[in-house]
């Protein structure tokens, strides 16, 4: 079905304006169909990492005016009952206080250096491992109220549940342009077909006298499309692909707690790789279909 | 062969250019069609190669009716038929290996037996030096005859010429009928339009006489169908 003879081709296709256009248009949108394919895929691959990370998880957050002695928490009388107590719960399989060391360097991203000095009025972080199978008793946050007034209990659910609906809905763009981008490759490669019917139309006619079949006519187009996608499709590929590297990079070089890691996966790569056959397969069967049903009109 | 029955034709909503077309061709004849200018011959061979259908009427072409036949069909049907056409249709971006090489391609012959045949043909119409010329590069009756050879060389059992001898002198004009002659001989049926009557005397074959858009006989009357059949014997001879 593509024939990639080195034989002129009986059509003067390449000599047409399309030739000249359609592959950078193919190129543009094949560069924005990977941008927001690879968004698709790195918005998955974080919200997957947080659901992870999170779930089976709990953050108590004692804030630090109802610490006994804030400059030193381990010592405070309340954050041990209150230690004593979770360890009690069943469904609590690992209890987690973060010295003021460690909570200083979570925040150091935002404040810096000012992060370690003692005035700072930093919460009292404790990090539960719940057990899945069991469920956390009633009152539970009563308790801890009565225990650490104003403590705030965090099961992350509605954070994670805003992330991974903010990552459905990147996803859900990016799959729109993704088919909106495809849509306007099909028409433009309609119209271009279109118009080199029209203007072969004698060469057309002579094929056909000749004994040609629509096949033979369509197969000319098709492999013209096909050509024109591939190269624009590769171009549009290249492009996209060092803008994903430079993104990447920019990432990589920020402090790793504001951007987690958005490098794609082999699998991923290899769907961006193939986009360029993708699109000039296509154009080809859009080729050939609009060359037969246009010349099957004709009587 | 070819059977017209009471075939009419007209440009769209334009009169009659052709009326009551009523004639037979026998496999293996050789006729040509005669008449003035602007009588309609090129559009009596443009129906007679299915680049036009009839307004009105049956053409059947190798026992088969035309209208009948669908697109893949008269494909297949248009490789039984050889055309020169009035103005040559050579491809201008394509060498003349590749002009004449096309109806083979169309039909799906191997890559590797080209060359021999297109050098073959080319031989034949003694233009062996130009297989690597652009058409535009050759004079009209150079590029006649790269028509010729383009038409013949998927061994047609139908050859249809319109005006081949148009563009050249009288010498050459003998020489490229010759080659019909050939072709003839060898079983193929020859319908060929042209003006030149001394030509049509000197070839001695019959000529079918287009006037007002309807075939007469010299004398003067309607043709009547069995008339055209005096090229019968050489039925036997049609190529397979
Ligand atoms: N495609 C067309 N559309 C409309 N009219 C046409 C078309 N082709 C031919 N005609 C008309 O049909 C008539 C016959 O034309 P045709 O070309 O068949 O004559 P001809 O006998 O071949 O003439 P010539 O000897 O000059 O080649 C002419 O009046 C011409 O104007
Ligand atoms: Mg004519």
């Amino acid at each position: 079905m593509i024939s990639l003879r080195r034989r002129p081709r009986d059509l003067p296709l390449s000599r047409d304006a399309s030739a000249r256009f359609l592959p950078w248009l193919i190129a543009f949108m094949v560069y924005l169909a990977a941008i927001a394919l690879a968004s698709a895929l790195a918005a998955q691959k974080i919200a997957d990492r947080w659901d992870q990370d999170l779930s089976g998880r709990i953050t108590i957050q004692v804030p630090h005016a109802a610490l006994s002695d804030a400059g030193n928490p381990a010592e405070s009388a309340d954050i041990d009952a209150l230690v004593d107590y979770l360890l009690e719960v069943p469904a609590v399989s690992g209890v987690d206080v973060l010295d003021r060391q460690r909570s200083a360097e979570l925040v150091e991203p935002w404040l810096g250096d000012l992060a370690g000095q003692a005035e700072l009025p930093i919460p009292q972080l404790i990090t539960l491992e719940l057990r899945e199978d069991l469920s956390l008793p009633e009152g539970f946050e009563a308790r801890i109220e009565a225990l650490a007034p104003g403590a705030q209990v965090d099961d992350h659910q509605r954070w994670i549940g805003g992330l991974l609906d903010f990552a459905q809905s990147i996803q859900t763009v990016a799959l729109l342009v993704v088919l909106l981008v495809g849509a306007a490759a099909v028409i433009t490669v309609i119209f271009v077909t279109r118009t080199g019917l029209a203007i072969h139309r004698q060469m057309i006619e002579l094929l056909h006298l000749i004994g040609a079949r629509d096949r033979y006519v369509a197969a000319q187009f098709q492999g013209h499309a096909f050509r024109l996608g591939l190269g624009g499709g590769l171009i549009g590929l290249l492009a996209a692909v060092a803008t994903l590297l430079g993104l990447e990079r920019l990432v990589d070089r920020q402090p790793t707690a504001l951007l987690p890691d958005l490098s794609l996966g082999y699998m991923d790569w290899a769907l961006l790789l193939f986009l360029p056959l993708f699109t000039a397969l296509v154009a080809l069967l859009t080729a050939r279909f609009t060359v037969l049903r246009t010349l099957a009109r004709l009587t | 062969m070819v059977r017209f029955e009471d075939v009419y034709l007209r440009y769209g909503r334009g009169p009659d250019i052709l009326q009551r077309l009523d004639f037979r061709l026998e496999p293996g004849s050789f006729h040509f069609l005669v008449g003035p200018s602007g009588a309609g011959k090129s559009s009596l061979l443009k129906l007679l190669y299915l680049g036009q259908r009839p307004s009105q009427g049956r053409i059947s072409l190798f026992g088969r009716d035309v209208s009948k036949l669908d697109r893949d069909e008269r494909a297949l049907l248009r490789r039984r038929i050889g055309v020169i056409f009035q103005d040559f249709r050579l491809i201008a971006h394509l060498s003349v290996f590749e002009n004449v090489a096309l109806p083979l391609r169309i039909s799906g012959e191997p890559e590797g037996r080209l060359r021999a045949k297109v050098e073959e043909l080319l031989a034949w119409v003694g233009l062996a030096d130009c297989i690597n010329a652009l058409p535009a590069t050759l004079s009209g009756g150079q590029q006649q005859r790269i028509a010729i050879a383009r038409a013949v060389i998927s061994r047609p059992s139908l050859i249809v010429a319109d005006e081949p001898t148009g563009n050249v002198d009288d010498r050459i004009a003998m020489r490229l009928m010759h080659l019909f002659v050939e072709l003839h001989r060898s079983g193929t049926t020859v319908v060929i339009a042209t003006h030149n009557e001394s030509l049509v005397e000197r070839i001695g074959k019959p000529a079918l006489h287009l006037s007002g858009g309807s075939l007469y006989q010299p004398g003067g009357t309607p043709l009547p169908e069995e008339a055209l059949d005096e090229e019968g014997p050489h039925s036997r001879e049609v190529n397979p």
